[in-house]
């Protein structure tokens, strides 16, 4: 498994180190969801996923020549998720699914840290939300 | 989309909490944030800002083939927008509904009820498409107990003709009782009736027509539309039309295709001062108009 941190998601040049996190909480949690998504990256239909705190940064993508683009979807969901979720009056967002003609991606934020799985369209969207949860 | 189509949006997403009742509500918008349909009170603005964040994620969006769906989780309910050609569906529901039945709505039904509107405004004329939720009106009145339709035959209006030499036709369409059986047609017949295309209605204004030679019975309609008609039914002679008024108030004439001393202008009708009277209605106004086609059995009685 290749993996790669980014510092800004729409960023296209990309460090190849994962940046520490400030604090040991947030560490710990970041930590967690970094194990958590390292065994949802071997799911069937799973092609890769972006795992952003507020300092530190982790992807695993199987194409790494669209990384830049698939940082910057994940980017934009988390902007304009709560635009959306804002302007309906949806209480707190807890996940968003968007599903494209070619492929699906699941976005979460959980506390300062920001998750995004690309998958295939017949990948089983709910159970990654159940592991990333637990 | 014509009022009509948004009018029948209405009333499939009015539809849904009685098909999931976790569904709260829905509503139906256009890119630049019209909405079109809505179950609750929704701003333009609301929409439009909606609607730009969508599209600010289907900009980034090309690595996964576009946006087709977007469903954001909340933590009791949530909300999913489906992409439909020039617009977009929004429904929230409670996180507790059904997924499959709510996917099933907004991605499947609405979506192709939205294709099929576009694909039909594209094919006819605009003022074909006005009388969409007519056939809808109709049953429901087909559908009345006998005490309200009794009811409403009281407090309708009829609407005679001064009896003059020249009087125009039966005016009002009695709402129809019961009939015993009757024994069963020719099945030729039958046939031949069956296959017989629908008469085609088209709306237009009402101008007034006067003069010392003009016919106080005999309405003049655009020779297109009468040569539309002839098209249609060549083999049966057209020699009289529905008018009927946005108000409901109906009555059958003679009419004749407009000359070039008419002007010939497209949308209009022109109507004798008698019938404008009789329908209770003044020039300007529009009114709706369909060919009357008899079939074999009512020429023969």
């Amino acid at each position: 498994m290749k993996r790669n941190s980014l510092a800004d998601e729409t960023e296209t040049e990309l460090p190849n180190v994962v940046i520490p996190s400030s604090t040991c909480d947030e560490g710990s949690v970041f930590a967690s969801l970094s194990a958590s998504l390292a065994e949802i990256r071997k799911l069937n239909g799973v092609i890769g996923y972006i795992l952003r705190s507020s300092s530190s940064a982790m992807l695993d993508l199987s194409e790494l020549d669209k990384i830049s683009q698939y940082a910057a979807l994940a980017y934009q969901l988390n902007e304009s998720s709560l635009d959306i979720a804002k302007q309906l009056n949806l209480a707190e967002v807890e996940s968003v699914l968007v599903e494209g003609i070619k492929l699906k991606v699941l976005f979460m934020r959980i506390g300062e840290n920001k998750i995004s799985v690309f998958m295939e369209k017949n990948a089983n969207h709910s159970d990654i939300i159940k592991r990333i949860l637990i | 989309m014509t009022e009509a189509c948004s009018t029948a949006l209405q009333t499939i997403i009015s539809e849904f909490r009685n098909i999931s009742p976790e569904i709260a509500s829905a509503f139906v918008f256009k890119k630049d944030g019209e909405v079109l349909a809505s179950t609750e009170t929704v701003t333009e603005d609301q929409a439009k800002k909606v609607s730009t964040a969508i599209d600010d994620i289907s900009e980034e969006a090309d690595v996964i083939g576009g946006v087709e769906t977007l469903t954001i989780y909340g933590v009791s309910s949530q909300l999913s927008v489906t992409s439909m050609d020039d617009c977009f569906l929004a429904a929230l529901s409670s996180r507790e509904a059904d997924e499959k039945r709510v996917k099933a709505l907004t991605c499947v039904v609405v979506p192709t009820v939205v294709r099929l509107v576009n694909q039909v405004s594209t094919a006819l004329p605009e003022n074909q498409l006005l009388n969409i939720e007519k056939p809808e009106a109709k049953l429901t009145e087909d559908f009345e107990e006998p005490e309200q339709a009794e009811q409403a035959e009281e407090t309708e209006q009829v609407f005679e003709m001064p009896e003059e030499p020249t009087p125009v036709e039966q005016v009002v369409e009695p709402l129809e009782e019961p009939k015993p059986m009757e024994s069963l047609p020719d099945p030729l017949e039958v046939d031949s009736e069956l296959i017989f295309p629908k008469p085609p209605v088209n709306q237009f204004m009402v101008e007034k027509i006067g003069g010392l030679l003009v016919a106080s019975n005999t309405v003049r309609v655009d020779k297109d539309v009468v040569a539309m008609w002839s098209d249609l039914y060549s083999d049966r002679e057209i020699t009289q039309v529905n008018v009927e008024t946005l108000e409901g108030r109906t009555l059958i004439c003679k009419f004749k295709p407009m000359s070039k001393a008419d002007g010939n202008a497209k949308g209009i009708i022109k109507i004798p001062e008698k019938i404008l009277r009789t329908l209770n209605i003044s020039e300007g106004k529009l009114v709706i108009i369909k060919p009357v086609i008899l079939t074999a059995r009512e020429k023969k009685s």
